[in-house]
């Protein structure tokens, strides 16, 4: 018989029980508290919906940028990128996707095989950015052949249909679909909005789990904006800077802004030349790509440092907004501060004289006045009619380096304008502090009329804007409105105050003192007068005191920035024009005379855009150009009666009765004094004539060269004194009909 | 007919039930834990979810048939067949090398037909088997070298040497450990664990500062301790067991629902069903499942401690103790508490042979408690 179990044997039992229950087990029941309810378990949970989880994005798409009125500037749109899977591409299959694509695409055919052909790859780029009609073709392609290699990967491409217009305002857009300048930049965030996405539960092949794991996050599509720039208008200033650009050979761009004086709101603003933000990294100005080549032959090629650093450069300096960006020194047109200040203080008033005899004494330093001669005794408006340096260096002195700078700082000059554009340069560091002027006369004249202190352009409108407008400094800005997608408005920009900087009424003696510099006919600014419109406005011209010696010791060539500052209504300021042309050419007859004239040539434009309708003194009225009656097919007797009516001088050429032709057509702006010819018969062919080059002639030259070549002279333009002729039309050289209308524009000469 | 009448003397009383209901609960727990586990990775690599699940049955039901016949088979019938037993598996052994059948480079399973027979699993039954009986026999000469430990060495010896060649070495480590427990309670001098544990200890450690020498071995160490210095190799299933576990946090994703049974994690419906289990069933479902192993050790162990002779005993609390040690050497694998190695969790994991021992095994730990002390009184 067996024998039973010892208590030996039991015990053993009992301890391999415990050791095996309360031991090992409670162990594992350790570990599984640790991987289960500790950080640690919280983290390998993360780390398993990482990999189990697969999100897809779903683009958020990019607002749109609008002018005033809603017309687009810049828009995106669907665009795809072709991709080759070459894992997928099936045996011989390389030859008919490479054939088909390369007709469509016009990418090489050999670069396509090869990508297809490529080992351990799935994602070869075959083209970026292509738009839907050539996508259509693509799927086509792929349906007819069947194709599972190509795949086309959704993108977005921003458009700027006005190609280059208020491009360094608006900026561009760069191939991560963010913005690289201006409002693109800017307001970005606001553009861009939020991607959304799809995360769903995959397998470990990366199929769908059975069981539907799915949350969507909807993308947040880009809010659109709506910027106080108007199209029109900022085409009118586009098209008269880059004429001037041309003309003028401007070597370091031009600047223009033009603002409404009450709201800040800019209606258009411009550096020229400027780049096309469809395709933003081509450099656009030819004078630059000139440079690029001259870099490209000397240094042997474009793929190499030097090059590469010089476009860049040339990149970047096509994309900078001069406007907000680059400080210079405003020359007279600063003298609307300084005769604001003064006037406000008052320790100048109307009543007040000034005497110039060419130059002015400041601490033993001799200041000269830019008319050698002389002002002579002038009154405080006629000072600032004049532009007369030693009149503001006493005005300066009057007002005190304290006062001075307490205007200056007021007037917004001391730090940025707040403008919701990037890049705002302000101009920290490149003025005169209080305490360097304050006893140091020098420094204070020489501020007084606009020389030493630095503003950026954006700066000198928002000041001149506060001298005219009643007093108020405005803050700037280019956003009018933030629209969603539905097109309801998310966010209105109300105009902002920062502060009176003069009395209303010190402000409207500004507007009238400034309106003789434009309307009187020995005004400084009577270059931009234009019949009908009480402009008020003021001339600048800056010699670049910072210029260094060429690299052989020589002093360059003086270099200026002409500027010029117009308002209008002078009478009810709306808007101010600011045009700055850094370093033009003036060695002509011209001299520094060019920046009016473009203010002018966009007011011409804008202000019967804006709706602000010529009214007319009577004086204008007797000036005003007629138009050519129509006397076609008229007889004799009633042709005369028709110029008669107009007080024209009519002249008949021909044998018949019935009059066959006229010079100058009908409806032809016509000066009073034209004389019409009318021909009668078939026989007499019209006279040609070439037309004379009067450019740099005064008024009788002009009138005489024209009117003896048998043609119609209408002049435009600065009348006065000391005019010449700026412009012609038809150009010199171009044989027109006898009676043709010749338009001439005066400009004068003898101003600052 | 003297023996037929003493047969039917034997008093014989009721099978432990208590033994036989958490039996049959970890074995429908385990069934509807390997169905959830293994029904993915059956559906997209035998396009059938039902693949494992429903060979598994077959072999439950087959292993619980095994498991009543035995209940009701004497048990004493092992001590003649202890010895052939173990002749069968040392045949089996030398075949399963012999024959060209291989799964990767292990030659481990010899097919019969569609099943196939792991000689391994033969070979813990015929240990605790014969040496249920030699300590039985020998137990007044226990403390003799020739009878105390020779015949032991000799056998785990031998076995070892043969599944080394395979090779198995997880199979050697459990065969050591079973061996182990059925000597220690069969009364083996405590010295021999001593020398065998401190033995181990300096041979295992001497091999691993030998430069150059069992590069595999320590390279599995260290993943061991820091799995993610390779997390797409040797660190892969280690780590995505415990992304499952710590996954199911304190009460599971809810069963059916783990996501890392969708392919992440290999080998889910064998050795890592229990990092499902931890998914599906969070910290305390886990928990109670280790709870019921320990409660079936526990029953196991009461069954022989109430055994009505020293064979019936030691042939209990090895058989349970096996179940035990796997058990609880697979949990801790699974939660990287030690090294990785090819161990599977009863009544959890597939496998047809291993399912139907351990189910007979059961059915003569069963038919030991037939046999109680408790029923003299």
């Amino acid at each position: 018989m067996a024998k039973a179990p010892t208590n030996k044997m039991r015990l053993r039992m009992l301890v391999l029980l415990l050791l095996f229950t309360i031991g090992v087990g409670g162990i594992l029941v350790f570990r599984l508290f640790q991987l289960q309810l500790t950080e640690e378990g919280k983290e390998n949970q993360r780390r398993a919906v990482d990999q189990q989880m697969s999100a897809i994005t779903i683009p958020a798409s990019r607002g749109q940028i609008m002018d005033t009125n809603g017309k687009t500037l810049a828009v995106s749109a669907t665009v795809w990128n072709v991709i080759v899977d070459p894992s997928n591409v099936r045996d011989g299959e390389a030859e008919i996707i490479s054939e088909g694509l390369s007709q469509i695409l016009g990418v090489d055919k050999e670069t396509i095989r090869k990508k297809c052909l490529k080992e351990n790859s799935q994602h070869e780029f075959i083209k970026k950015r292509i738009e839907k009609p050539v996508y259509d073709q693509i799927i086509n392609f792929i349906t007819q052949y069947n194709i599972n290699a190509i795949h086309m990967k959704e993108d977005t491409k921003r458009y700027y249909p006005y190609g280059s217009l208020a491009s360094t305002v608006i900026g561009f857009v760069n191939s991560e679909n963010i913005g690289g300048t201006g409002i693109e930049s800017q307001y970005n965030k606001v553009l861009s909005g939020t991607p959304g996405m799809v995360v769903s539960a995959k397998t470990a092949l990366n199929t769908d789990m059975p069981f539907r794991y799915q949350q969507m996050y909807e993308a947040q599509n880009g809010n659109s904006l709506v910027l106080t720039i108007d199209e029109t208008i900022q085409h009118f200033l586009e098209k008269h800077l880059e004429t001037a650009v041309m003309e003028h050979n401007i070597k370091n761009r031009a600047v223009g802004i033009v603002m409404d004086v009450n709201t800040g709101a800019i209606l258009a603003m411009s550096t020229k030349p400027d780049f096309d933000p469809n395709n933003y990294l081509e450099i656009t100005d030819p004078a630059a790509v000139e440079r690029l080549n001259e870099v490209a032959i000397r240094t042997g090629g474009t793929d190499n440092d030097e090059y590469l650093e010089a476009k860049s450069n040339e990149q970047n300096l096509q994309w900078r907004n001069k406007a907000i960006s680059d400080p210079y020194e405003p020359g007279s047109v600063f003298k609307i501060v300084t005769a604001s200040a003064a006037l406000d203080h008052g320790d100048v008033g109307l009543e007040n004289y000034f005497d110039c005899y060419g130059s002015f004494e400041v601490a033993g330093e001799k200041i000269g006045c830019w008319k050698t001669a002389g002002h002579g005794n002038q009154s405080f408006g006629e000072a600032i009619k004049h532009s007369c340096n030693p009149a503001f260096i006493q005005i300066g002195q009057r007002l005190g380096g304290d006062a001075f700078f307490d205007y200056f700082e007021a007037f917004g000059l001391t730090e940025g304008t707040d403008i919701d554009l990037p890049g705002e340069a302000g101009n920290k560091g490149l003025y005169y502090e209080k305490d360097m002027l304050v006893g140091h006369p020098v420094e204070l004249a020489s501020c007084s009329f606009g020389q030493s202190n630095k503003v950026t352009p954006i700066q000198m409108i928002t000041a001149v804007c506060a001298a005219v407008n009643g007093g108020n400094l405005v803050t700037p800005y280019v956003v009018k409105q933030v629209v969603d997608d539905s097109g309801s408005v998310v966010e209105s920009h109300e105009p902002q105050v920062r502060r009176q900087v003069i009395s209303q009424e010190t402000s409207e003696t500004m507007c009238e003192l400034l309106e003789h510099v434009v309307s009187d006919s020995d005004g400084s600014g009577r270059n931009c007068y234009i019949a009908g419109y009480r402009i008020a406005g003021k001339t600048g011209t800056s010699q670049k005191l910072d210029q260094k010696p060429t690299e052989d010791g020589q002093v360059a060539q003086e270099e200026h920035i002409l500027s010029f500052v117009g308002i209008a209504p002078a009478d009810d300021p709306q808007i101010a024009v600011l045009v700055i042309l850094d370093t033009p050419e003036i060695s002509n007859v011209l001299g520094s005379t060019i920046a009016a004239p473009v203010v002018k040539y966009i007011m011409e434009d804008t202000l019967p855009y804006l709706g602000i309708e010529p009214k007319y003194t009577a004086e204008e009225l007797e000036n005003l150009d007629v138009t050519a009656p129509n006397i076609m097919g008229k007889s004799v007797e009633d042709a005369k009666a028709l110029a008669a009516e107009k007080e024209l001088t009519i002249k008949f050429v021909g044998s018949g009765d019935k009059v066959l032709k006229q010079v100058p057509t009908p409806s032809t702006p016509i000066p009073r004094d034209a004389t019409i010819i009318a021909y009668t018969d078939n026989e007499v062919k019209p006279e040609m004539v070439e037309v004379p080059d009067v450019f740099g002639l005064g008024t009788s030259l002009v009138n005489q060269a024209i009117t003896n070549a048998g043609l119609n002279l209408r002049l435009t333009g600065g009348k006065g004194y000391a005019s010449v002729a700026s412009r012609q039309s038809p150009a010199a050289g171009t044989q027109v009909e006898v009676g043709t209308v010749v338009t001439v524009e005066l400009t004068a000469t003898d101003v600052e | 007919m003297k023996k037929a009448k003493n047969k039917v003397k034997i008093k014989t009383g009721r099978i432990d039930v208590v033994f036989l209901v958490l039996v049959l609960s970890l074995l429908t727990v385990g069934l509807v834990m390997l169905f959830s586990a293994s029904y993915a990775y059956a559906y997209y690599y035998y396009k059938d979810s039902f693949y494992f699940i429903s060979k598994q049955l077959v072999f439950a039901v087959v292993g619980v048939t095994a498991m009543f016949v035995l209940a009701f088979f004497d048990y004493h019938h092992f001590q003649k067949l202890a010895l052939p037993i173990m002749g069968v598996t040392v045949f089996l052994l030398v075949l399963v090398r012999i024959l060209p059948t291989r799964v990767g480079d292990f030659h481990r399973w010899i097919r019969i037909g569609s099943f196939s027979v792991q000689p391994s699993e033969i070979a813990k039954f015929a240990v605790v088997v014969l040496f249920a009986q030699i300590l039985s026999k020998n137990y007044s000469k226990i403390k003799t070298f020739k009878y105390g430990i020779l015949p032991f060495v000799i056998i785990l010896g031998l076995l070892s040497f043969l599944m080394l060649l395979q090779p198995h070495v997880s199979g050697v480590i459990l065969i050591m450990l079973i061996g182990a427990v059925v000597m220690l309670v069969g009364g083996v001098d405590v010295k021999w664990f001593v020398f065998a544990g401190v033995g181990a200890l300096i041979l295992i450690g001497g091999a691993l500062l030998i430069p150059g020498a069992f590069d595999y071995a320590r390279s599995r160490l260290e993943f061991w301790f820091d799995p993610w210095s390779d997390p797409q190799g040797a660190g892969f299933q280690t780590i995505q067991s415990l992304y499952a576990i710590g996954s199911g946090g304190l009460l599971g994703v809810g069963i059916g629902n783990s996501r890392q049974k969708y392919l992440y994690l290999p080998e889910v419906q064998n050795d890592f069903v229990f990092a499902i289990v931890g998914e599906e069933l969070g910290f305390i479902g886990a928990t109670l499942i280790i709870v019921m192993f320990a409660l079936l050790i526990w029953r196991g162990f009461v069954i022989a401690a109430r055994a009505k002779d020293r064979f019936g005993m030691l042939l209990a609390v090895g058989l349970t103790a096996q179940v035990g040690i796997q058990a609880f050497l697979n949990i801790a694998v699974v939660t990287n508490t030690i090294p990785n190695t090819g161990i599977s969790l009863p009544f959890f994991s597939y496998g047809g042979t291993s399912l139907m021992m351990l189910l007979g095994q059961m059915g003569i730990v069963l038919s030991v408690s037939r046999q109680s002390t408790l029923l003299k009184e």
